[in-house]
């Protein structure tokens, strides 16, 4: 028959030794082997005080395998300044390491509720577009309030478009207000008015 | 049962399983508690929790566990999978591939049986080149008394109301009492183990996976523990591996480590095969 029972059983397959001290762990971040920084970090994640050090890390690594461990580990490690660290990499042109961070962010509400402002008030308004992202995907009881007044104060067309999207997917009747008056600014932005028209619907629709 | 008693309690049994309660549990959680707590003889809530984290075998977590899980499955569930395991991603992993090579396939959480066992009958049934491989099949729960039902095989009809009546006479015995018994030769095929998907001692021996089957588990999780199960999975996989999701799961709040792939009417995640 085809089918055959494993002659070694799982129980005997080659096993990496898990665990270790802080300080061996910390080394093996910077090992040449991806499964063996995976580790590491995957490990990591039981350490708070290694929480720095895995922040310092992802300024370097470039294996995309690694980097998910690396903000997964993080995502359990949360605090303010994990998130200050992660916030950082909104403003990285690796498209792949600021993706990872925005999703990790939206995984911790606490830790980034203290930097959301500093962030929805950057100079760079990509670094705003992403604020107004995490927001939209945050389980954060302000992520409303804090949308509309993005609505209400934001100049840059791409943020507020950033905006009444996630509006429409966190937003309640009392965002409706500053949508229709963000309608009324940009009256002439078919896109604009067109995505307002869509957040509406979907919110009385809730 | 206190509030705060509720929420300590939801908390550690999330730390153990990664399966997450919500408030609206409340009610299913606490009755089982409500059993076990007369089962152990306890006289409070304190008494059974702290017997349940501070003893040495473990013995009442597993059997706290055991009262916990929802074991629902049936064979041929969501079959369209088992067909994409057949006609696309088998002949795909075996292109190229050493004979000698045996593939692996691992159904976890495995539950009562029937999804290790329905794969094992489609490649049986409906792959023509199984007889030119070793294959074998790896399956894994949580949950010790599921466990021991999965490796006796025995069935009612409404498990194997979605076989066909030919498939159903070929591979099981009728044995009185609506039951139907799993033929020795498919049960003796299948490796069933005992693991906890978020203990990573436990998953770390399972290495060189070539398909992962893990259907209806993660809508219990939160989305970290989504993410750890993702990368393990990873871990546990070979480069071009695959794994199956439920159809209400999917990868893409979870994690970037996979490329999906359309396979007739199914979406899988396919580990890079590239993948350092
Ligand atoms: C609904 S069944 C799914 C069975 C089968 N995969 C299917 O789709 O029909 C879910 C199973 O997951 C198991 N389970 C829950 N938490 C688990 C964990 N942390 N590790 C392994 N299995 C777990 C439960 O014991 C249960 O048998």
């Amino acid at each position: 028959m085809a089918l055959v029972k494993s002659k070694s059983g799982p129980a005997a397959a080659s096993m990496e030794p898990v665990g270790g001290d802080v300080a061996s762990l910390l080394l093996s971040l910077s090992s040449d082997d991806a499964r063996a920084r995976r580790n590491a970090a995957r490990e990591l994640a039981d350490h708070p005080q290694a929480a720095m050090a895995l922040c310092d890390r992802l300024e370097h690594e470039r294996g995309p395998s690694v980097r998910a461990v690396l903000f997964t580990s993080l995502i359990r490690l949360q605090s303010p300044d994990v998130a200050g660290r992660l916030a950082m990499h909104l403003r990285s042109d690796d498209a792949q390491l600021r993706n990872g961070a925005i999703e990790a962010l939206q995984e911790m509400p606490d830790a980034i509720a203290p930097h959301l402002s500093d962030l929805l008030n950057d100079d760079d308004s990509d670094v705003r577009i992403f604020a107004v992202n995490i927001l939209g995907a945050l389980r954060f009881e302000e992520a409303p309030r804090l949308l509309t007044e993005v609505l209400r104060k934001e100049s840059h067309i791409n943020v507020c478009a950033a905006a009444v999207d996630a509006l429409a997917e966190v937003g309640g009747m009392e965002a409706i207000e500053a949508l229709e008056e963000l309608r009324a600014r940009f009256a002439d932005d078919a896109f604009i008015v067109f995505a307002v028209d869509t957040a509406i619907r979907r919110i009385r629709a809730d | 049962m206190t509030v705060e008693e509720y929420a300590k309690f939801i908390e550690f049994f999330y730390r153990k399983t990664g399966i997450q309660f919500q408030e609206n549990k409340r009610y299913y959680v606490e009755r089982r508690i409500v059993e076990r707590m007369e089962k152990t003889k306890s006289e409070s809530f304190r008494d059974y929790f702290n017997l349940v984290r501070f003893q040495m075998d473990g013995q009442e977590l597993q059997l706290l566990i055991n009262a916990m899980t929802v074991n629902e499955t049936y064979f041929f569930r969501e079959d369209y999978q088992f067909q994409a395991l057949i006609k696309g991603m088998l002949p795909s992993l075996v292109r190229g591939r050493d004979k000698r090579h045996a593939l692996k396939i691992w159904s976890m959480p495995c539950s009562s049986g029937e999804e290790p066992y329905s794969i094992a009958i489609h490649i049986l049934e409906f792959w023509d080149q199984a007889d030119l491989w070793d294959i074998e099949i790896l399956a894994s729960d949580i949950d010790s008394k599921i466990l021991a039902e999965a490796r006796q095989g025995r069935y009612g009809a409404r498990s194997v109301q979605r076989l066909p009546a030919h498939l159903l006479s070929r591979y099981f015995a009728p044995i009185g009492d609506g039951l139907y018994q799993i033929r020795d030769e498919l049960r003796d095929s299948i490796d069933f183990t005992l693991v906890n998907i978020v203990d990573k001692l436990q998953t770390g021996r399972y290495r060189d996976m070539d398909v992962i089957f893990c259907r209806n588990l993660l809508i219990y999780f939160d989305d970290v523990a989504r993410r750890e199960a993702a990368e393990m999975m990873y871990e546990a996989l070979r480069p071009g591996g695959f794994v199956c999701l439920g159809h209400s799961e999917s990868m893409s709040r979870m994690t970037s480590l996979f490329v999906p792939r359309k396979f007739g009417d199914t979406i899988v995640y396919q580990k890079p095969s590239s993948a350092e």
